[in-house]
């Protein structure tokens, strides 16, 4: 049984919508793969092809694309996506510890995927949150910073239970209370 | 005219050059990999460096700043440049490695690095020998490397497409691969995936790279990464004779490079023309090997009682003799060849003329909306316009067929062209006369033929060709046959083997030198037979006279061919008609 | 020596609430400064007066805004861009998504009043990939700039057309180059470009562009509003302007704080930051992201963050995302996972970048894990000088400058780890 993949007529009118941002085919690439991935969960090679065909721009043009940036996946991940930040300020707060902690409770190593599908670990560079350290992203949405084995725990549970962590809006130290200075 | 210094030379040089294109068009060597003149100029082999400056201008004075010596003063970059993405300006100063040494620490360093993730196993590989890599490790490398860890590991042998194959390790990650495809075929085939030192090029998943040109990304990758599946391995490049030619297999005329061994044609590449074909050609050009050694005409035959017997060159030439014994002016049809050489179509047609047979024809072979524009051209034929320039009645397949039918023909004598074949003729229309077929490869044609005479193809005698945009072009000897010589016929390529080979190197045989000779040298044989020798002894002394009778053709020599690369000898190729 | 920053209220991520709300914003002032600008200044009037604010650029190169808007050719009708550069992938910043949260307003009108200086047609917003949360953030502001006629056809009945559109990444640290920000806006991957020529000349698509950090032209303004001669008021001289410093690693209070250019690093964290955590001692300091090189925790005394007393200490002030490890801190580890980081994202066109970056790393490995030999160090340091401005962008540079320096500065820790191997010369 093999999948077929294609954008429906909203979708389509959205891809217009993206190309009108650009003044040529090439550009609105990047978001259409997005766009795609979003809808799909990958952009493995039939998505490519349609985002390919969709754009009429070279195939091997978007496959080099995928390839060159992280975010896209090229071959399916699991359904929630650990990107553990073990960059410099995060290795130095812990980074390891929370990757490990979460190999060890997955059962899996970092690049691999859950038997049933349900999650896969990354050690990825630096996500931007490194006063937060240590911290992971989900699947490429929502930010989980200050993180402790216990708080993964707790992230790993909700999951499992359908239930994403929020986002975490982090004060800015100097809009606080004097006193807390 | 604007000056430039370079390792304390001074050269002029007009508009705008690149540097490292400037060095090499003086006869300066200077390493690179990822520059090629023909493609977009990324700079990212890094290998090609020079420390560069200018002279101070000073504009209160209008002049150049001296020091106190009376030299100018020259302000360098602070960084060293890249000469293929630099541009020459007045008075610039370049220093490259023979005079710095910066520059040369550099290129040593940029080599370390490049050998850093390169299998360093040249014995065992494809391009060893033609490899600028191993050439410029040998001439600017460091002396060792101090990487000590493991390479990365990519995908070898990847079939990229049913001519290409990666060895994704050897890439070197110039890209030039990738831009052929972007910028010359415009197929955008491949394209570099991944990211840093896993970068290789390649094809969107479920395609391949079926591009018509494809296999010029192998000739212009500067390692062995990318490979001929025909080819690979099949001979080493010390063990090859490489002499120029000319691509018959369509009216562009690219100009292509014949390599052989022991007179077999183990590839053909394609040589810089730029009126031509630049540096490139169609894959299927160089798939014309196969009709070069196989399949081949060697040694006359003749019908016999309906059955088909070799025969000697004696014999050939008293049989044709005598079928033209007696024949009427109209007995006679002359199928001149626009897939043959214009010599041998002039011998044959000047002898049949002074013999006073004027039925002279020949059908080209034109697919309209073949072609691609570039460098695959709608005519299949290499020679259509030497044969409309040469004075042979154009016709289409069915006047031929007419003039077959209506007319009385006891002799048909054809230079090669399998007109059976292609559907121009049908076979029943050449049983009854006497059929002379001149060709170099067996075909439904030859098949019919009362007489076959073995003619040296274009890679085995000097002939030339007018291409559909009206430019002669010629091509060399390559291949011997049973009568050429490589060590006595100078104009022949002599390669290693033939210096220093002897007959007792089991790779240098006589097996593949085929029984054939020019047509103009058995149409010479048989003018003599019949008291007209010309006294022919060579193509270029027929290319000669040809100058000296044809006003088209006035001035040209093989010489002046050769230096000017071919010579442009039709203004406007939409005037040409058969004379 | 240290600038007046205790007195200091945050300008760019002013103490107001909501203020990433429109309302918000237009309540406090919000675009007055833009349509100041359009109803009575001149594109150059502009230009000269953040040139003479002396912006400097916060991305980490630290040029003057104002000077590169006037690399900018005279307008031929044709269209002309600003890329504005949110990408902030260098490791130990985190400065410019505090502005697409906060005070996302106040970058917009910056960059609309920048469009006029240099009669720009389209702003393209280049987030990073993984900033989701906040490109949707930015995204709304848009919006809602373009609902209030902000953006779009006519601005503000001034006859002048802006278009602003964000751009998300997708992974990958090189797209914060300008030349590879570029590539990738017009769907590439993101190989930085050989210059020349420069993107004021050549930029996207081929047209006139000019490339600034998102919190640069949040600058712009304050500049307007309060005049160049505020702005160089505040701060370094060289180097001018409050400033979002980034603080994280071993500090009790990490963070971004919104202070003067020039505060001593000392000041920050210890007053600002509350101080090493567990109350132990300052190993090294990374000043402006994980390319500048580090500092020794006891040569801090008197060292600024700006430009000059950066120089002068042997470091560089890049996007002011400062890293501070503690007494405790293994540097070969550090260091190796630098250069694991520059390995990474190593684009991968250029030969001593793509396999220099594998080279450092793997040597560093070898030195980590205890194998490595007292010629390896020279070894690195000999890579480096390898590496060093060979490359077409500069990431080349910002692996080599950490390793060259890391090593140099903090040797015992290096020393401490490889074998005292003696070899005979051959
Ligand atoms: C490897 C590399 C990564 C960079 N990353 C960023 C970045 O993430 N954000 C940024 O604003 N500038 C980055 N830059 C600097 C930009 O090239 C450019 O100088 C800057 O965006 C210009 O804006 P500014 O003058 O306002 O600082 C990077 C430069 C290099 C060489
Ligand atoms: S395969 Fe060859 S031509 Fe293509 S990028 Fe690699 S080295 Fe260059
Ligand atoms: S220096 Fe590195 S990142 Fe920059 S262009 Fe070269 S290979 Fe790419
Ligand atoms: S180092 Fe982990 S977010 Fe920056
Ligand atoms: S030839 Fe590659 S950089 Fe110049």
């Amino acid at each position: 049984m093999s999948e077929t993949f294609e954008f429906t007529k909203e979708e389509l009118a959205e891809i217009d919508k993206i190309k009108a941002k650009y003044p040529d085919k090439k550009s609105p690439v990047m978001p259409v793969l997005w766009l795609a991935q979003n809808k799909f969960g990958h952009v493995e090679p039939e998505v490519q092809q349609l985002v390919a065909k969709t754009l009429d721009i070279p195939a091997a043009h978007v496959y080099g694309v995928v390839s060159f940036y992280t975010q896209y996946y090229g071959t399916r991940k699991g359904k929630f996506v650990f990107d553990v930040c073990t960059t410099l300020t995060c290795q130095l707060c812990g980074g390891y510890d929370i990757l490990h902690h979460l190999e060890d409770k997955l059962g899996i190593k970092a690049g691999e995927t859950t038997e049933d599908g349900m999650f896969s670990i990354q050690s990825v560079e630096c996500l931007g949150a490194c006063g937060y350290a240590p911290m992971m992203q989900i699947t490429n949405g929502v930010y989980c910073n200050h993180l402790t084995k216990e708080k993964v725990d707790r992230i790993v549970d909700d999951l499992k239970a359908g239930k994403m962590p929020e986002f975490e809006q982090i004060p800015f130290p100097q809009h606080q209370n004097e006193s807390s200075k | 005219m604007p000056e430039i210094f370079i390792d304390n030379v001074r050269y002029e040089f007009e508009g705008k050059p690149l540097v490292l294109q400037f060095m090499l068009d003086h006869g300066l060597d200077h390493p690179f990999f990822c520059y090629h003149p023909s493609l977009s100029i990324p700079a990212n082999c890094r290998q090609c460096y020079v420390e560069a400056g200018t002279p101070v201008f000073n504009r209160e004075t209008n002049s150049y700043e001296l020091d106190e010596s009376g030299e100018r003063v020259i302000r360098f970059f602070p960084k060293l440049m890249t000469a293929c993405s630099l541009e020459a300006t007045d008075g610039m100063v370049i220093k490259t490695h023979r005079t710095s040494a910066l520059v040369e620490r550099a290129q040593k360093d940029t080599m370390e690095f490049i050998l850093v993730n390169h299998p360093l196993d040249c014995p065992i590989c494809d391009q060893a020998g033609e490899c600028p890599l191993q050439i410029q490790t040998y001439k600017y490398g460091p002396e060792g490397s101090r990487f000590e860890h493991k390479k990365v590991h990519k995908p070898k042998r990847i079939k990229l497409g049913p001519r290409v194959i990666l060895d994704a390790e050897r890439c070197i990650n110039c890209t030039r691969c990738v831009r052929f495809t972007e910028e010359i075929s415009k197929t955008h085939q491949l394209t570099i995936i991944s990211r840093g030192d896993k970068n290789y090029p390649a094809v969107a998943p479920g395609t391949e790279f079926d591009d018509p040109y494809s296999l010029n990304t192998v000739d212009i990758c500067p390692v062995g990464a990318l490979t001929s599946s025909d080819f690979r391995f099949k001979a080493r490049v010390w063990e090859m004779n490489q002499t120029p030619g000319i691509d018959i297999t369509n009216g562009k005329g690219c100009n292509i490079d014949v390599w052989t061994r022991d007179n077999v044609v183990m590839r053909i590449t394609p040589r810089y023309n730029p009126a031509v074909n630049d540096h490139w050609m169609p894959d299927f050009g160089r798939e014309d090997i196969r009709r070069m050694n196989e399949n081949r005409i060697s040694k006359p035959e003749v019908l016999l009682d309906g059955d088909r017997i070799k025969s000697s060159w004696n014999n050939a030439e008293l049989n044709f003799t005598e079928n033209l014994a007696g024949l009427e002016s109209n007995e006679i049809l002359v199928i001149g060849s626009a897939f043959s050489s214009v010599e041998d179509n002039y011998a044959v047609k000047k002898l049949f003329s002074t013999l006073g047979f004027n039925h002279q024809v020949f059908v080209p072979n034109i697919k309209e909306g073949s072609g691609d524009g570039f460098l695959i051209d709608d005519d299949q034929y290499p020679n259509t316009n030497g044969c409309r320039l040469l004075g042979f009645e154009e016709l289409t397949s069915e006047k031929l067929t007419l003039l077959l039918s209506k007319g009385n023909f006891k002799m048909i004598v054809s230079l090669e062209d399998d007109l059976v074949g292609r559907g121009v003729l049908n076979e029943d229309l050449l049983k009854e006369p006497y059929f002379v077929y001149m060709g170099s490869n067996h075909n439904k044609t030859s098949a019919l033929a009362d007489l076959i005479v073995p003619i040296a193809n274009s890679v085995e005698q000097s002939c030339s060709y007018v291409n559909s945009s009206g430019r002669i072009q010629r091509t060399t000897a390559a291949k011997e046959t049973l009568y050429t010589n490589r060590r006595l016929n100078l104009e022949m390529s002599v390669g290693r083997l033939d210096r220093y080979g002897t007959k007792f190197d089991n790779w240098v045989t006589d097996r593949n030198r085929i029984d054939c000779i020019p047509a103009w040298d058995f149409i010479e044989r048989v003018a003599t037979n019949l008291d007209k020798q010309t006294g022919y002894e060579s193509a270029s002394e027929i290319m000669d006279e040809i100058a000296s009778v044809l006003p088209a053709f006035n001035g040209l020599s093989y010489d002046r061919i050769d230096d000017e690369l071919g010579v442009q000898i039709i203004g406007d190729v939409s005037k040409v008609t058969s004379a | 020596m240290s600038v007046d920053w205790k007195n200091f209220e945050p300008v760019l991520l002013p103490k107001i609430p909501v203020l990433h709300k429109i309302d918000v914003y237009e309540k406090n002032g919000g675009y007055d400064q833009l349509k100041k600008v359009l109803k009575d200044w001149t594109p150059e009037k502009v230009t000269n007066e953040v040139k003479a604010a002396n912006i400097r650029g916060r991305g980490g190169a630290g040029f003057n805004a104002g000077l590169k808007w006037s690399f900018m050719p005279k307008p031929d009708g044709g269209p002309r861009y600003i890329a504005a550069n949110g990408d902030e992938s260098e490791p130990g910043t985190f400065k410019d998504r505090q502005i697409f949260e906060y005070n996302p307003h106040l970058f917009i009108e910056g960059a609309i009043i920048a469009g006029f200086a240099m009669s720009i047609t389209a702003v393209y917003v280049y987030i990073r990939g993984e900033y989701k949360d906040w490109i949707d953030m930015m995204q709304k502001a848009v919006d809602d700039a373009y609902a209030k006629g902000y953006l779009g056809k006519n601005i503000l009945g001034s006859g002048f057309d802006i278009d602003m559109y964000v751009h998300s990444g997708a992974g990958a640290y090189i797209c914060g180059e300008e030349s590879s920000l570029m590539e990738s806006l017009e769907g590439k991957r993101g190989y930085p470009r050989v210059k020349p020529p420069f993107p004021a000349q050549k930029g996207l698509w081929g047209r006139p562009t000019t490339i600034n950090n998102i919190e640069t032209l949040a600058n712009v303004p304050l500049v307007i509003k309060n005049g160049a001669e505020w702005y160089t008021g505040i701060g370094a001289k060289n180097h001018p302007g409050p400033v979002l410093y980034g603080i994280s690693g071993h500090v009790n209070r990490p963070g971004v704080y919104e202070y003067p250019t020039g505060m001593s690093i000392n000041d920050l964290i210890y007053d600002v930051c509350g101080g090493v955590r567990g109350g132990k001692k300052v190993k090294a300091v990374i000043p402006g992201g994980s390319s500048t090189p580090p500092l020794r925790g006891d040569q801090l005394e008197g060292v600024c963050m700006d430009a000059d007393s950066l120089r002068t200490a042997g470091s560089m002030m890049g996007t002011a995302g400062m890293i501070i490890m503690d007494e405790d801190t293994d540097m070969v580890d550090v260091l190796w996972r630098i250069s694991h980081f520059y390995h990474h994202e190593s684009c991968g066109q250029c030969t001593p970048c793509r396999d220099g970056t594998g080279f450092l790393e793997k040597t560093l490995i070898k030195i980590r894990d205890g194998h490595g030999e007292m010629r390896d160090l020279d070894l690195l340091l000999d890579l480096c000088t390898q590496m060093e401005g060979r490359t077409i962008c500069a990431l080349a540079d910002a692996a080599a400058w950490p390793v060259r320096y890391t090593v140099t500065r903090f040797r015992e820790d290096f020393e401490k780890r490889v074998k005292n191997t003696v070899y005979a010369l051959a």
